[in-house]
């Protein structure tokens, strides 16, 4: 097996045994399967309120919102789906110190911890988050432009990277703070701040969303750069931040496997 | 090659008396002390050889060897396991070692053995001729058949310690690190463990530290043993002298037919009496008059000799504390 090709075929074997192992419980396969499809509704139903008697909130009308509210579910789906269930995996080898057998496996540990599970049923959020995207821009009655398409999947992309390198920041950090799942609880509450678009917040907590806790980069920018909303500045800067956060992710990894191999017993 | 030089890992902690108060305090001000897991260990081990590491819980038997395999960082001291510097974990050293530990468990819990061996398979890059062979090699050794293809979950603490070892052994490692492989399991899945590692040790010419709370793993695999007690290593010999140092003499079993008088036995040696079952403890250089004694007396039947159990060597090793260190 050649180099390039190692890490591939590693991820679709944790692949493969994510989904053989989701196959061993078939009720729940089911049971998961009609829970997304009601959280998919469920999240569309704020919105709906919100819109019942004004035409446009903070400049955003109806089906925009809806656009930032589509891409929404799709990246929670992807959190859900393929980084979620490695980070409650990672908590529990932790706890366990089945983690050591981690560490000695001759592969990246932190390409190992990121691609332990996967949730398979979450791909129904991901279809719905899409569906809700297309009943958007038939709602605006226009369908995106070539280049607004090209903008906004580059964005969606560094929407998916901000929000593993957060990810990675919050399993990091539980080498030094053993209670992890208060941190996943508030990064989980946090993340449910992404579904409105960042020009709602005032202030404070725009700048806090958009730079201290780039919700903004998650949701926002990507969907304005599928309405042909947002200037090249804006999105360059987008995919730079994306790269940072991946970096400081990367470094706070490895600083955090050298804490638990000098400090562990 | 193993070969550790005044290894030391010290681990820094927080300490705090109990109490509200105290909890208080201590978030302001935390006291620390420092505790000396390992501190200044030295041996050489050579390929090939089987060792085991004893003492008592906390003596830092697991620090060891977790330092060896590569999962601590050596508060001092230099480790180098066959040519690697552990700590690094470089590819080429990860592939050479395994470590089993008895506590944990890397099988996959919902997915049959066979799932993690095929991704063990891959990990290690493990040709697929050579994959098969040893699948086949360790299925017969350890009678795995079946096994291999139930769930994890479903298997028996015996069945899922003799696949856990299957699976530490797929890549054909050439260091085994074994912590407590035997914990749990009953008399006769302890004896076909231990026979399997001999086994292997012998196939493939694999080194093997084992740390292990059942003394006769230890007398059974393992000519050498490394002692540790509060972090420093007190005996690095073989085991037949530590119990001779510890315990010179023999233990001189027999039954009574007829009543005889603990004075008369007490000059043989020390004893311990259990109704009509003797115990005699009996230095080497008499225990041939004395055994000849016993057996010309009318009295005694059903005779053994035999050496003192680990067991007791080792509370008295431990409750002495430093023994003389030989070797």
């Amino acid at each position: 097996m050649t180099a390039a090709l190692r890490y591939p075929r590693l991820l679709a074997l944790q692949l493969r045994v994510s989904l053989t192992t989701a196959m061993q419980y078939r009720a729940d396969f089911v049971v998961e399967g009609l829970m997304s499809v009601y959280w998919v509704s469920w999240n569309l139903l704020p919105l709906l309120i919100l819109y019942a008697d004004r035409p446009s909130v903070a400049g955003w009308d109806f089906p925009s919102a809806l656009v930032v509210i589509g891409w929404f579910v799709v990246l929670r789906g992807i959190l859900e789906g393929a980084i979620n269930p490695s980070l409650v995996d990672i908590v529990e080898r932790i706890r366990t110190g089945a983690f050591d057998y981690v560490l000695l496996k001759p592969a990246d540990s932190q390409f190992l911890i990121s691609t332990a599970r996967f949730a398979p049923w979450r791909i129904i959020d991901v279809i719905g988050g899409f569906v809700i995207l297309v009943i958007a821009f038939a709602r605006l009655g226009r369908t995106p432009a070539v280049g607004d398409l090209a903008a906004g999947g580059l964005l969606m992309l560094a929407a998916v990277i901000v929000m593993y390198a957060l990810w990675v920041g919050v399993v990091a950090a539980s080498f030094w703070v053993v209670r992890l799942d208060n941190l996943t609880y508030l990064l989980g509450a946090l993340f449910d701040t992404a579904r409105w678009p960042v020009q709602v917040f005032r202030g404070a907590w725009r700048f806090l969303f958009t730079f201290v806790l780039p919700m903004a980069l998650m949701t926002t920018y990507p969907a304005m750069a599928l309405l042909g909303r947002i200037d090249v500045t804006t999105a360059l800067a987008c995919v730079a931040g994306a790269l940072a956060l991946a970096i400081g992710a990367r470094l706070l990894w490895i600083g955090a496997v050298r804490n638990y191999t000098s400090a562990s017993s | 090659m193993i070969r550790a030089t005044d290894l030391r890992k010290h681990f820094r902690v927080h300490k705090r008396p109990p109490g509200l108060a105290a909890a208080v305090r201590s978030l302001w001000h935390r006291k620390y002390e420092t505790v000396k897991a390992v501190d200044g260990i030295s041996f050489a081990i050579a390929r090939g050889e089987r060792v085991g590491f004893l003492g008592p819980n906390g003596a830092g038997k697991t620090t060891t060897l977790k330092t060896l395999s590569g999962l601590l960082h050596p508060t001092s001291g230099t480790v180098e396991v066959e040519g690697h510097t552990p700590f690094r974990r470089e590819g080429a050293f990860l592939r050479q070692i395994t470590l089993v530990m008895g506590q944990k468990q890397q099988l996959l819990w919902d997915l049959p053995p066979a799932d993690t061996f095929a991704m063990n398979r891959a990990l290690y890059d493990v040709p697929v001729a050579q994959f098969d062979a040893t699948m086949k090699e360790l299925t017969e050794l350890l009678d795995l058949g079946p096994l291999v293809t139930k769930p994890t979950r479903q298997l028996s603490l015996g069945e899922h310690m003799k696949c856990e070892l299957a699976c530490a052994l797929l890549h054909r490692p050439t260091t085994l690190f074994l912590d407590e492989p035997t914990i749990g399991l009953d008399v006769s899945m302890q004896l076909a463990i231990r026979e399997f590692i001999r086994d292997y040790n012998q196939r493939h010419e694999a080194t093997v530290i084992l740390t292990s709370h059942y003394m006769e793993d230890v007398v059974a695999l393992c000519p050498r043993v490394i002692v540790i007690d509060g972090g420093r290593l007190i005996h690095d010999g073989d085991l037949r002298g530590l119990i001779k140092t510890m315990h010179p003499g023999k233990l001189v079993s027999f039954t009574l037919t007829a009543p005889m008088a603990d004075d008369e036995l007490a000059r043989l040696g020390a004893i311990t009496r259990e109704g009509n079952r003797v115990v005699v403890q009996i230095a080497e250089a008499a225990l041939r008059e004395a055994v000849g004694h016993l057996l010309a007396s009318a009295s005694v039947t059903d005779l053994s000799i035999e050496d003192p159990p680990l067991e007791v060597v080792m509370r008295a090793l431990f409750k002495d504390g430093a023994a003389p260190a030989t070797t």
